[in-house]
């Protein structure tokens, strides 16, 4: 049995220490924005937060993240839309959509300690996520107007 | 603003729901009740189910349209719904898409089946959508009229509500619903004779209205296949051999994966529609569980006939078939080509190459399975729902009535998802074991059981007159053929040497704009590699490798002309005879492109060089009319090179949603670069030499270019634009190679290595 706290919550769930993290968020927590693309750290479409860090869930066992904050897509913006998902929106980004939950994640790792990040510190903060639809370009203008709203949020 | 459903085909619509649909019959417009699913279709009764039916409006004015085609990313449910929304005169806001079932009642009105492809939705659903909308105004009107007491004559349709212009009455859609007034059936004819609005007149189509199924694509709630769930759900992962197909399971030891903690049961697939060979799957209470038992699982296969098939025997079976005569079909045979080449003063021979390539969709292939209420339930996202509830059925031997596909939302289509293998897995297994089955594939089944872009070998022979022009060309394209494979007659060609039928799937794009007098396309099918590698459609299919093929050689015949690449193009697109207004248009969009990317006008520094090409994807009945200049850096002691800017124009006619049309060449575009550069699958010993994202590598951010496009949206009707942009941009950027460094690259995909290799040539 393992405890974890996910968006805020604790859970407890009943599996073997070594199970990764993205199977027991989408099967025994049913929380299904988290997405499996490869199970080997070369896609990014599982990209969850571990205390706001950017983690692969499917390279993570569960014990791991016992007694960290887990936060997932879900929670991201459970009280308010994030301001990644209100530019995501604002651009357009998503084709399939299957990878967006990742790259969000992933973003917003990168935003909460970097609010005006530099076009190539983006790519390489960004690189490990795949998205084949092939939205790169999308992704990277949101990133940019999230980062300048959140200095106008800061600003202000 | 409308907004997607998270479980689209469950939404549940008012019974007293106004129906309009298109069918064989015509149109039906009225009250019925509209299925919910299919245990709900049985509650209601099965005379209240009406066909066909494209939308429906409940008393609170909510219009809901049912988009027939898979939503995978191109953003067809908006577009359907702007389509139906803009002569329906709905208010935008209160529009939503739901998605049907297989039920054939939702079958394409021109097609005839569920099915998603060929960038063919907009284009060839316009027309009935738009009757469809149109035909449901006019029976509000009507009957808006009537209840307010004025004449029908002096109202119109505005915003979800009919207006009285003299007296300012207006009803709401909604109310006029709610009365039971709006009740029309619409013959073919009467159909046909609805006046459709102008396009001045549009209010929907040519408007970057935001897309309905991005919300829920940024929040996690967007419901994928992989994301179905039913109660008492068990998790399959397939174990697949070490060959592509043909191979038979010999002898399973499961004794230590019985040990494996959830572990359930293996059970060794017995697939009558020979989909798949050689195939287990692994059941266990989890995901995690089912792939541990299957790596603790030992299999023993017998590799069957395909076990020494490699890229090199198929290449060599390849060139034999070439050299044979008798062999293929005729796609295209003009004057005599034989003889024009024969007498021609140059001749320019040449052979072009490309290689396997996967579709590597982000989301895995999966399918859940469910046996209920004398029905079998697959939750799956398809392009293909009619022919894939067929498959699942003739795995099971069940009549395939029985079988309701449920669509969700794909994770990447890309025309994998027109095959039906993953339902498989998930049908037997959930029979074999008595409950639902949810099959995951992981990364490695995946990249190893696709359905590929076939190997291909192309050989051109063309002939110069003494003026530089051409005045004949022999082309022949050898390789697997991936729509025969269906075995569905309908989607073959007749040759036109009356020599049977041909996949057209694997040469469409060779019939191109260019006027050439003496011209023949011969289709051969490569039996070696039909056998051992199961293709498939991947976006763009044939244009992919067919433009790869002439917009190389149309570069390679300019040089030996001694002429500018663009105008040699321009010569040869004199819109002359059946060429009429395609090719005008075509060359309209490479003077965008051109002028656009700086060529010949530009100063370049040695090593660089813009290159250009120009398609007409995807069929020649469906042409887009799309051009590319790509200017490239190469380094020319080590062949490395850059791509530093693609200057892509396209003319599709109208822009239904021009920012939706925009993300479609942004991403096909992309594609072209990653196939042209990144994209590359082996076969070795009848296996695809691919297992994850570091063996086989598509895009990343760090390897996107500057990327210009121009979209040219002149008022005739919509073209696809999801697919032309894969096609143009690798021959672009061969041709600027040579422009560059005077290399000439003819096999895809190109790296420095090949470019090495041919400035050393
Ligand atoms: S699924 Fe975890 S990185 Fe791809
Ligand atoms: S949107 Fe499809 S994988 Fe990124």
């Amino acid at each position: 049995m393992v405890m974890l706290s996910v968006n805020g919550q604790a859970r407890q769930v009943e599996v073997a220490d070594d199970t990764p993290l993205l199977w027991v968020i989408r099967e025994q927590l049913g929380m299904t924005g988290t997405k499996f693309g490869c199970g080997a750290g070369l896609c990014g479409a599982c990209t969850i937060h571990l205390d706001g860090e950017a983690v692969r869930s499917c390279q993570t066992s569960v014990v791991d993240a016992a007694g960290k904050q887990v936060t997932t897509i879900e929670g991201l913006g459970a009280k308010e839309p994030h301001v990644l998902q209100t530019a995501w929106i604002a651009e357009q980004v998503p084709q399939c959509g299957y990878c967006q939950s990742g790259q969000i994640m992933q973003a917003a790792a990168l935003l909460a300690r970097n609010d005006n990040p530099t076009r190539e510190e983006v790519v390489a903060h960004m690189d490990g996520n795949l998205c084949r639809c092939m939205t790169y370009a999308r992704i990277q203008r949101a990133i940019m107007r999230a980062a300048g709203e959140l200095r106008a949020q800061k600003g202000a | 603003m409308g907004k997607m459903d998270r479980w689209p085909e469950r939404a549940t619509l008012n019974r007293r729901a106004f129906l309009i649909g298109t069918g064989a019959t015509g149109l039906l417009l009225g009250y019925s009740a509209m299925r919910t699913g299919p245990h709900e279709a049985k509650a209601l009764g099965a005379g209240s189910f009406e066909p066909t039916v494209w939308y429906t409006i409940a008393p609170d004015g909510k219009v809901t349209v049912v988009c027939g085609k898979a939503e995978m990313g191109q953003h067809v449910s908006s577009a359907m719904a702007q389509i139906v929304a803009d002569e329906l005169e709905a208010d935008w806001r209160k529009v939503a898409v739901v998605f049907p079932t297989n039920d054939p009642k939702f079958n394409d009105p021109l097609l005839g089946a569920q099915i998603t492809g060929g960038s063919w939705s907009v284009r060839m659903n316009f027309d009935p959508m738009s009757r469809a909308g149109a035909a449901g105004r006019v029976t509000l009107v009507k009957a808006g009229a009537e209840i307010m007491g004025v004449p029908e004559a002096e109202c119109f349709a505005q915003n979800s509500q009919v207006i009285h212009g003299k007296s300012g009455k207006r009803i709401g859609y909604g109310p006029i619903v709610g009365s039971g007034k709006a009740d029309r059936t619409w013959t073919p004819d009467e159909l046909k004779a609805i006046k459709l609005k102008p396009a001045s007149q549009y209010k929907l189509i040519g408007q970057s209205v935001p897309q309905l199924d991005v919300p829920a694509k940024t929040d996690g709630t967007a419901a994928f296949g992989i994301d179905a769930a039913v109660p008492d759900m068990l998790y399959g992962k397939p174990v697949v051999p070490p060959v592509r197909y043909g191979a038979t399971v010999k002898s399973v030891d499961d004794s230590a994966a019985r040990k494996v903690p959830g572990f359930v049961k293996v059970v060794v697939l017995d697939d009558k529609t020979a989909t798949i060979t050689g195939w287990l799957v692994v059941v266990a209470r989890s995901y995690p569980a089912a792939k541990a038992a299957a790596e603790a699982l030992k299999v023993e296969w017998d590799k069957g006939p395909n076990a020494a098939v490699s890229d090199e025997t198929i290449i060599r079976e390849a060139k034999r078939l070439q050299l044979d005569p008798s062999a293929g079909q005729f796609f295209v045979k003009a004057g005599d080509p034989g003889a024009a080449v024969a007498g021609a003063a140059k001749v320019v021979e040449a052979e072009y190459f490309t290689s396997i390539n996967i579709h590597a969709a982000l989301e895995p292939m999966n399918a859940l399975a469910e046996q209920k209420d004398g029905h079998w339930h697959i939750y799956t996202g398809n392009q293909f729902a009619t022919r894939t509830g067929g498959i699942a059925a003739a795995a099971l031997g069940v009549d395939p009535k029985t079988v309701v596909v449920h669509q969700h939302y794909l994770g990447g289509g890309f025309g994998r998802r027109l095959d039906a293998d993953m339902v498989i897995p998930a049908v037997l297994a959930a029979k074999d074991v008595g409950k639902p089955v949810k099959v995951i594939y992981a990364r490695e089944d995946d990249m190893q059981m696709d359905f590929t872009r076939p190997l291909t070998y192309q050989k051109v022979r063309a002939g110069l007159d003494g003026d530089g022009r051409l005045v004949g060309l022999e082309h022949d394209v050898v390789c697997a053929w991936p729509t025969a494979r269906w075995g569905i007659p309908e989607f073959l060609t007749p040759s036109v040497d009356k020599k049977g039928a041909l996949d057209s799937f694997v040469v469409n794009g060779a019939d191109f704009w260019y006027t050439v007098p003496n011209h023949q396309v011969r289709a051969v099918l490569n039996e070696v590699a039909q056998r051992a590698t199961p293709s498939g459609q991947l976006r763009s299919v044939a244009p992919g490798w067919t433009f790869w093929a002439v917009e190389s050689l149309i570069d390679e015949l300019a040089a030996a002309a001694g002429k500018d690449p663009v105008d040699f193009r321009l010569a040869l697109l004199d819109g002359a005879g059946a060429n009429a207004v395609g090719a005008k248009r075509l060359a309209n969009a490479l003077r965008t492109a051109v002028g656009r990317s700086g060529y010949g006008a530009l100063a370049l520094p040695k090593g660089q060089g813009i290159g250009v090409a120009c398609v007409s994807s995807q069929e020649r009945a469906t042409a887009t009319w799309t051009a590319c200049a790509a200017q490239v850096d190469v380094e020319p002691d080590s062949g490395a090179f850059k791509v530093n800017r693609l200057t892509i124009a396209m003319d599709v006619g109208t822009a239904v949603n021009p920012d939706g049309v925009r993300a479609q060449i942004e991403g096909s575009v992309l594609w072209g670069l990653s196939l042209a550069l990144y994209e590359h699958a082996t076969l070795e010993g009848g296996a695809l030499q691919v297992a994850n994202f570091d063996s086989y590598t598509p895009l990343r951010m760090s390897q996107v270019p500057d990327i210009d496009i121009s979209i040219i949206a002149n008022g005739e009707p919509p073209s696809g634009c999801g697919e032309p942009g894969v096609t143009v941009v690798a021959p672009a950027i061969a041709n600027a190679i040579f422009r560059a460094a005077g290399a000439r690259v003819r096999s895809l995909p190109i790296t420095p290595e090949t470019v090495k290799a041919a400035i050393k040539a």
